[in-house]
């Protein structure tokens, strides 16, 4: 059954069919938008299933809409990457679910709005699938607008304004990225003649001229990495993710950010197999940029009051592990950044859903005004207390593995220096969470009626408790998608002899 | 070089028309400036991709009793087909943003609206 | 020293665009590696095996209609994004700088010309979207030109006398028509040959015909619905 060839276009369209149908089917009533929203996230969901089980039992396979053979029709080609699914349809139900109270909670928002809010977000989440199962590099571009569009306005869905001038500087950072990723796939074609990935790979060694192809790559890493938000290319998210919906800001944190890192692994794979440049000097940038990102980060997030901005910039941080994994280009280091993917998904979601929920109850954001709230709202304390823990990257929870392969990595590549800068991030995260369950806990409430608030709604609560739960199972259970990562990762170092 | 650069002169126009868009994007202070700048990237990069499907002497690839060879090549055209949809719905929500924030601003020029916040 | 700055950006910017772009294939060379490799494949085969003598919407519609697919899956995103933004805001109190609705009042001869030519600009637009596969035209065009007569027909006549096109029950199912189109006839290919989207050109020309015309009016319709909708949304605000 997980062999049915039609799971993988199924994957992609039922997102974006569902989308386009729920101004639909909310004709009568907008209660039905988030329960269509919830079956079609549901069908997704088994869909991603199929295809992450065919992988794991056969390795990488591929599907050719309309049956022409690659590169004369548009292949959709799903590996181990590819296996970023199962984190976005994940998130993705779980933050249809938790917007259901959410939605209805903003007060600024006018009712009307709310199915387009489901259609934007199975719209992003359906682009972000589209986006990690494609090998072809223009059908790749139009994923990612998809996703962006989609993402820009779901910023400024509360309609206040600070939120709209946030998702106006996203909008054009964004769009600017978007387009240097265009210029950059029409020289790769001009240099190739074909848009298929694999094609492009192979034909790009014996193109007339090796500067273009450069030109590419330095255009297709700006390009990504301002969508994942690496320093100095950073300043849109502090703003966009804290200032969007709590929901919303879980799925941008955890999933849309790490297109960007999904996009450079897609260009590594590309430009590794041709051999035409010498990737030294781009994994020099990208780790010297990683390490920045991670101790800036870490380093503006511990003075942060508002819970949602400390957050964000904590994405920026790990984004920079992320991006670090990737630079120092060995075995252990690959390994642990694509996990990490998975993982800092995982984590950052618990940690936004549980602030949705702080805020919901309390209507405050800031660590002044919800000291003692872990009183009050246990669960909810509890659950952004193993986030935190996750977050440092202490054992068994699911941040302990990933940063310590990424660390190894630096080891590995004869870089000690950069393993320092990891273990300091890491020290400078540690500094900021416990401030956060000072705070929470042991501080004296600044607001006495916080401790009367009630515990976050189910199906609020619901979402954060699972998430939590599998950051500590992930934890446990951490070598799974390591070995499960590791035949990608050897494949994409194999022509560097790596 | 100079004599590369002729050559392909179109794309050298393409890469001049990108960065007087970025100069508008950075430089100018009102914000519909600023998306008409976007504007005037997305189209550069358009003028590029059709430039590339160029053929000396070639004609539009459709096929009929009177059609000879050269053709252009489709596959430019088809891209920035696409391409230009994608600008356009750009456009539609940076529009719409500019709408919502002079209403509630007052202002669409980018300093004042910095103060502002 | 802004100035300063802004301009060696600009030139740090334009020198690696200008070497990287001299160094392409030359300009309009027949046998650069773009018109050798698929190109010439489309071309050649272009109108047998996919079904349509404009061979961009051979590409379009059959060798990458997945494309195409998206496309109009960012139309929609457009749709959905600026009615998110822009819906249900009442209307600000009017300043009381007196500042008049229209910058100057709309001549009689606009009015009577946009009048005049409405029903000849709809027919060209239904040439254009039927004739897609034969000559330059396609979905998008004819759906940009019904857009473009349905905005020049609000401003001439008025909100009230153009909303009728879009019923408020019926609007939802036109803007949604392109991507309900494209996968209705892809769930039909992949009956017909075993692939999503997939064309029985070689055999049937007719039926291949026929499913790339409801595609091509799908889009049309859709995308002229979804450009009416947020035009009609904006200038509500």
């Amino acid at each position: 059954m997980y062999d049915w060839a039609h799971w993988l276009p199924l994957a992609i369209l039922t997102p974006l069919l569902g989308a386009v149908l729920t101004p639909v089917v909310s004709l009568r009533s907008r209660h039905v938008a988030v329960w269509w929203s919830l079956g079609v996230m549901t069908v997704t969901s088994v869909a991603a299933a199929m295809l992450i089980i065919r992988v794991a039992l056969e390795g990488p396979f591929s599907y050719l809409p309309g049956g022409w053979e690659p590169p004369y029709g548009i292949e959709l080609r799903f590996d181990e990457f590819s296996a970023s699914v199962s984190v976005i349809v994940l998130i993705g139900w779980l933050a249809v679910l938790y917007s259901l109270r959410y939605t209805e909670w903003l007060r600024e928002v006018p009712k009307q709005r709310i199915p387009y809010y489901y259609s934007l977000l199975l719209l992003n989440l359906g682009g972000m699938i589209g986006f990690v199962v494609t090998g072809d590099l223009f059908n790749l571009f139009v994923f990612l607008e998809i996703l962006s569009l989609s993402s820009y306005a779901l910023v400024a869905f509360s309609g206040e304004h600070i939120a709209e001038m946030a998702a106006f500087k996203y909008l054009l950072m964004g769009a600017i990225s978007s387009l240097l990723v265009l210029f950059s796939i029409a020289i790769l074609f001009g240099l190739t003649g074909s848009l298929n990935m694999a094609d492009v790979a192979t034909r790009l060694s014996s193109a007339e001229s090796v500067a273009p192809a450069a030109l590419a790559l330095g255009m297709l890493t700006v390009g990504f990495m301002v969508k994942a938000a690496l320093f100095p290319v950073h300043i849109w998210l502090p703003d966009a993710h804290s200032i969007a919906p709590s929901p919303i800001s879980a799925v941008l944190s955890g999933l849309v950010v790490k297109i960007g890192i999904l996009g450079m692994i897609r260009i590594y794979q590309i430009y590794n197999t041709a051999g035409v440049i010498d990737m030294h000097w781009l994994n020099h940038v990208l780790v010297w940029l990683g390490a920045i990102s991670i101790v800036m980060g870490a380093f503006f997030a511990i003075f942060q009051d508002d819970i949602k901005l400390m957050l964000a910039y904590s994405t920026i941080s790990n984004i920079g592990y992320i991006v670090m994994g990737l630079g120092l280009s060995t075995n252990f280091s690959i390994i642990g950044g694509s996990v990490h993917v998975f993982n800092h998904a995982l984590i950052k979601a618990t940690l936004f859903f549980a602030a949705g929920c702080l805020i919901y109850r309390t209507g405050y954001r800031t660590l002044t005004d919800l000291r003692g709230v872990g009183h009050s709202m246990p669960l909810t304390s509890i659950a952004i207390s193993i986030g935190a823990i996750s977050i440092v990257g202490i054992p068994p929870t699911a941040g302990f593995l990933c940063k310590w392969y990424i660390t190894l990595g630096a080891f590995e590549a004869e870089q000690p220096f950069f393993g320092f800068a990891l273990i300091f991030g890491a020290l400078f995260i540690f500094i900021y969470y416990i401030r956060m369950v000072n705070a929470f806990y042991f501080q004296a409430p600044t607001h006495p009626e916080i401790l009367e608030v009630k515990e976050a709604p189910a199906s609020m609560l619901f979402p954060t408790l699972f998430l939590a739960g599998l950051c500590l199972v992930m934890g446990i259970l951490g070598r799974i998608p390591l070995a499960f990562i590791e035949p990608a990762a050897q494949r994409l170092l194999a022509p560097l002899g790596g | 070089m100079l004599e590369a650069l002729w050559n392909n002169v179109d794309y050298v126009a393409s890469v001049v028309l990108f960065c007087i868009g970025l100069y508008i994007i950075i430089a100018k202070n009102n914000l519909i400036k600023k998306f008409l700048g976007l504007n005037i990237m997305e189209t550069a990069v358009f003028s590029f991709i059709v430039a590339l499907g160029v053929v000396d002497g070639g004609e539009p690839p459709i096929m009929g009793p009177d059609a000879t060879p050269p053709f252009a090549s489709p596959i430019p055209q088809a891209l920035v087909l696409t391409g230009i949809v994608v600008a356009v719905s750009t456009t539609a929500l940076a529009l719409s943003l500019i709408i919502r924030i002079y209403r509630q601003c007052g202002t669409i020029e980018a300093d004042e609206l910095r103060e502002m916040e | 020293m802004k100035k300063a700055l802004v301009a060696a950006l600009l030139v740090l910017t334009a020198i690696p665009l200008l070497i990287g772009v001299a160094s392409m294939p030359p300009h309009g060379d027949p046998d650069a590696p773009m018109h050798t490799h698929v190109s010439a494949r489309y071309i050649e085969q272009g109108e047998e095996e996919a079904g349509a003598a404009n061979i961009v919407t051979a590409v379009i519609l059959n060798y990458r209609g997945l494309d195409t697919a998206g496309e109009v899956t960012v139309i929609f995103t457009a749709l959905a994004a600026a009615l998110a933004v822009l819906i249900g805001f009442p209307a600000p109190p009017k300043d009381n700088d007196g500042v008049p609705a229209a910058p100057a009042p709309l001549s009689p001869v606009v009015s009577f010309v946009v009048r005049l030519l409405a029903p000849f600009i709809v027919l060209f637009s239904v040439y254009v979207i039927l004739n897609g596969h034969v000559t330059p035209g396609g979905g998008f065009q004819g759906g940009a030109i019904l857009g473009g007569l349905f905005i020049a027909l609000t401003i001439v006549l008025g909100e009230g006398r153009t909303r009728v096109l879009l019923p408020r029950r019926g609007a939802p199912w036109m803007q949604g028509a392109a991507l309900l189109a494209f996968v209705a006839v892809g769930i039909l290919g992949t009956a017909l040959t075993g692939y999503f989207l997939g064309y029985p050109a070689e055999s049937q020309h007719l039926v291949t015909e026929l499913m790339m015309l409801v595609i091509e009016v799908g889009i049309g319709l859709g995308g002229a619905a979804i450009f009416a909708t947020i035009f009609l949304q904006m200038e509500e605000e």
